[in-house]
């Protein structure tokens, strides 16, 4: 990591101070246009990479689980090796080969010593197991029977259930709505032919982005760009993602009150989550929605929901609440799992705590909860992976270089009256959704 | 960049070498007085520090009836002190910008804070009030235990597989505190006085218990001033240990069964293995861990055969811990393919486990294994949480603090005999305990969801 250090003065006079770490973020495109983002970390003789597609669950297109089997496929086989030399290959140079969908995107990632011996066979083979997988059949009907298998065991997790549910009931026909690894139903439905087209439309150079941090320099860094991305067909973007509709249908609207749904399930606690539709990435609202998210749920015992539900009242053991920005617009959270006993019980604080926050709270905890956020921005970056993980975002949702830069300045100089304004925006508790997973009383 | 993929062989020849390679990096070591140990790492890539005091108190030091008591004595430890409001500690930290949590496992109790280095005088000072200074009440104590109450439901009451790993340890273990559950049986939580809590503290919170860790930009010298400044005004107290309770040889295989609502079954073996700290030679704990990580991952012989071959395995895996106090257990887990029934399962696993003592590895797979650790070594310091732990988890139990900067070095002198050698020491039927979850044929699902009830929650 590249880093000058500078001092920021705290508003409102305090005599806290912040020491401002700042990322040198590089960035540029490689000749077939896949957009690349890097961070030189000279001090540790290690590598992090990740090649991100804009092929998340949201691209299933009627086909749950499409792309999240599809990314499951790669690394199994390639044109020249089977699994097993694929899984010896990255263990043997002690490098780690990894993937992850979400709804948004496929990533896939490298980590590896920078030591030349070591890292070039490792690109090699990460290269050759993205440019050059072959889905094989046998692999293929193995998996998806595991994938079952999870799948299975997921509609008798509470937690699990809930998860999934509530995206649903939140997002209706969007499609962000359905489970990222699809349904029993979806995943068996599948064939080979068609995590074939799904990987030829969508993993393709134009729709890509590689992010590194690590011990190399800018030339090795142009080099192996270029590298990962030469034999990987051009292709284009897909169309943008269509906005959700916000739930203003409420189930029960005749009665003039929020949707409550009950799923009825047998388990100690009920699982709960509370939200709606907010703010897409890089909205301008976004800081002063986190900067007051912070305070009511996203930073532990320092936040309001906290101290209301389980400090005070011994209901939960964790309550959180956040806001998940995306693509399009994505859904702010409440969670929590208390004894089906309590669970009205915690509903009710939880949303007196929420109506009181966005009446007005306490000018000395929004002061403290900036400190907290300016004091502790040097934190988040402290490690390559997590500054791989702020350029990957920077770069895939077209934030400017600067976010992680400007971001505490602007939350430095948001008051009161902007934060309450920006909630009164955007979340509206009469439309919130509700969902208990359990047998809530 | 145009090599071509170089043969294995050759590929983990190149990589015996390589933490000499990188930088080496320096622990400082002190005591103080009081006899508060103190281990200091520094790492200058950050402003940052990362604070950890480490007391050596954990479940296996429970007697029976209070089990928990160490993890509900480690949520009070935020609730107040003589001079500081519940709360107060963690709203300061949270204004620093810091992060701040505790932990607690069989073994030990730990609590965290990691800040911008200008805060770790003040840190320092704090974690050293509650030390010696906890302030109890009832009136923090009900809501609390409350929440570790919520906190069990949470973790295992509803987590099929948590229950099972409670209950197998409990049947692994039947003499030794070790089966003791970390957060403790139910009914123990819910009769625990406020006067177990006091007498828990007592007994063990003191500076000749614990063990500070510091990793960050800081200087050793000025961390050890601070140390004397704060942790330092506290006097050593008399530690009374806990009577030896060791583990009863095992006589033959012990079985336990959980029946659940899941629709996939699973399997844990396990044998008693000896750890770095109950271990008559080390050597027999660096060829049980070089063993385990053969067997384990997605190179390993297990999930080559068991999942790629000949499918009967959806997924397996081993684990050795090597830093028990009293002892260690060397686990498989695994579940069936669907349409594989458990007990054919477990024959194959009894099989893999048999070969295991008559075929050995190939060194290839052993190189395999140095390459990995050797890398993971270097990938560790990118977190000044991983390292402090590193350091914090091995003294804890008695071991020296570099115990992972040699580490390495250690799993090099293994070899493919050794690997047969504790294999058939250890990993006999006679010394083994099977864990299965067993489908109950019932579902937590519902047939008909409820009608929707939204007018009930305002």
């Amino acid at each position: 990591m590249k880093k000058s250090i500078y001092v920021i003065a705290f508003v409102f006079g305090l005599t806290s101070w912040s020491l401002q770490a700042s990322v040198d973020i590089q960035t540029w495109t490689t000749s077939k246009g896949t957009k690349v983002l890097f961070v030189e970390a000279p001090e540790l003789p290690m590598i992090d990479i990740e090649l991100k597609f804009d092929a998340g669950s949201a691209r299933d297109n009627r086909q749950p689980g499409l792309a999240s089997f599809t990314a499951n496929m790669i690394g199994t086989q390639t044109a020249q090796l089977t699994e097993q030399a694929i899984a010896d290959g990255f263990n043997d140079l002690g490098a780690q080969f990894g993937g992850d969908v979400n709804r948004d995107a496929a990533s896939f990632s490298l980590r590896s010593l920078t030591r030349a011996d070591l890292l070039n066979p490792a690109l090699d083979l990460f290269e050759q197991v993205i440019n050059q997988a072959a889905f094989s059949e046998t692999i293929f009907q193995r998996d998806r029977q595991r994938l079952i298998q999870g799948l299975q065991q997921a509609e008798e997790q509470p937690a699990r259930v809930a998860q999934r549910a509530f995206w649903q009931g939140l997002y209706g026909e969007h499609a962000y709505a359905h489970p990222v690894s699809g349904t029993v139903e979806s995943v068996d439905s599948l064939n080979i032919k068609d995590l074939e087209a799904f990987k030829q439309r969508y993993y393709v150079a134009q729709n890509a982005q590689i992010a590194m941090v690590g011990a190399i320099t800018r030339q090795q860094a142009e080099k192996l760009a270029e590298q990962l991305t030469a034999a990987m067909p051009k292709g284009e973007k897909p169309a943008a993602l269509a906005q959700p509709k916000p739930l203003t249908q409420a189930k029960n609207e005749a009665k003039n009150e929020p949707k409550t749904e009950v799923i009825d399930f047998q388990a100690a606690q009920t699982q709960y989550f509370a939200g709606q539709l907010a703010v897409e990435r890089g909205h301008p609202d976004y800081y002063a929605l986190f900067l007051g998210n912070h305070l009511l749920g996203g930073s532990g015992f320092a936040s309001l929901l906290v101290e209301e539900v389980r400090e005070k009242r011994g209901l939960v053991y964790s309550v959180y609440s956040y806001f998940a920005p995306m693509r399009v617009a994505g859904p702010w959270i409440v969670g929590l799992s208390t004894a089906n006993s309590q669970a009205m019980q915690a509903d009710e604080v939880v949303k007196q705590t929420l109506q009181g926050f966005m009446k007005d709270f306490d000018e000395q905890k929004l002061a403290d909860i900036k400190s907290n956020l300016i004091g502790g921005w040097p934190l988040r970056m402290d490690s390559n992976s997590k500054i791989l993980g702020y350029i990957s975002m920077i770069g895939f949702y077209d934030l400017p270089l600067d976010y992680l830069d400007a971001f505490p300045r602007q939350i430095e100089q948001l008051s009161k009256a902007e934060v309450l304004a920006a909630w009164q925006r955007h979340i509206n508790p009469d439309q919130l959704f509700t969902l208990m997973v359990g047998q809530p009383e | 960049m145009n090599l071509k993929l170089l043969t294995i062989g050759w590929m983990s020849w190149l990589v015996v070498g390589l933490v000499q390679a990188a930088e080496a990096p320096r622990l400082f070591e002190a005591q103080l007085d009081n006899g508060l140990q103190i281990v200091v790492k520094q790492d200058q890539r950050a402003p940052v520090v990362v604070h950890q005091m480490w007391y050596r108190v954990g479940a296996n030091y429970e007697p029976q009836g209070v089990t928990g008591v160490s993890h509900m004595l480690e949520h009070m430890m935020f609730k107040g002190t003589e001079t500081m409001e519940p709360g107060a500690f963690s709203r300061r930290v949270s204004q620093m910008g810091g992060r701040e949590n505790a932990f607690t496992s069989s073994n030990f109790t730990a609590y965290f804070q990691i800040v911008g280095k200008q805060h770790l005088a003040e840190v320092m000072q704090m974690e050293s009030d509650r030390m010696a200074n906890l302030k109890l009440s009832e009136a923090q104590f009900q809501p609390e235990r409350d929440v570790v109450i919520q906190e069990r439901l949470w973790a295992v009451e509803d987590r099929p597989s948590s229950k099972l790993f409670e209950q197998f340890k409990a049947t692994a273990f039947l003499s030794s505190p070790e089966r003791n559950p970390v957060i403790g049986w139910m009914a123990d939580i819910k009769n625990y006085q406020l006067a177990d809590l006091q007498d828990w503290y007592d007994r063990w919170y003191a500076p000749n218990n614990a063990t500070l860790v510091v990793v960050g930009d800081v200087d050793p010298h000025e961390v050890v001033e601070l140390a004397k400044q704060t942790y330092g005004q506290y006097p050593a107290r008399d530690i009374i240990q806990p009577r030896l309770q060791p583990e009863i040889q095992q006589q033959g295989m012990r079985r336990i069964e959980l029946k659940d609502a899941t629709p996939v079954p699973s399997i844990i073996l396990g044998f008693h293995v000896p750890s770095l700290v109950t271990a008559d030679s080390a050597d027999e704990v660096y060829a049980l861990s070089v063993l385990a990580s053969v067997l384990d991952g997605d190179s390993g012989r297990l999930t080559q055969e068991m999942v790629r071959e000949q499918q009967i395995a959806s997924s397996i895996g081993t684990f050795y811990r090597a830093n028990g106090r009293l002892g260690s257990q060397f686990f498989f887990s695994a579940q069936p393919q669907a349409g594989v029934d458990i007990e054919q399962l477990e024959a194959e696993l009894i099989k893999q486990i048999e070969r295991i003592k008559t075929e050995p590895m190939s060194q290839q797979a052993l190189n395999r294994v140095l390459a990995q650790a050797e890398a993971q070594y270097v990938y560790n310091q990118d977190s000044v949480q991983a390292q402090a732990m590193s350091i914090g988890m091995m003294v804890s139990v008695g071991l020296p603090a570099d115990t992972m900067e040699t580490w390495v070095d250690n799993l090099r002198q293994v070899t493919p005999a050794q690997l047969q050698a504790v294999a058939k020491k250890y990993l006999q039927t006679d010394n083994m305990t099977v864990g299965i979850l067993r489908p109950s044929g019932e579902t937590n699902r519902r047939p008909t969801a409820k009608p929707d009830f939204g007018g009930r929650s305002h």
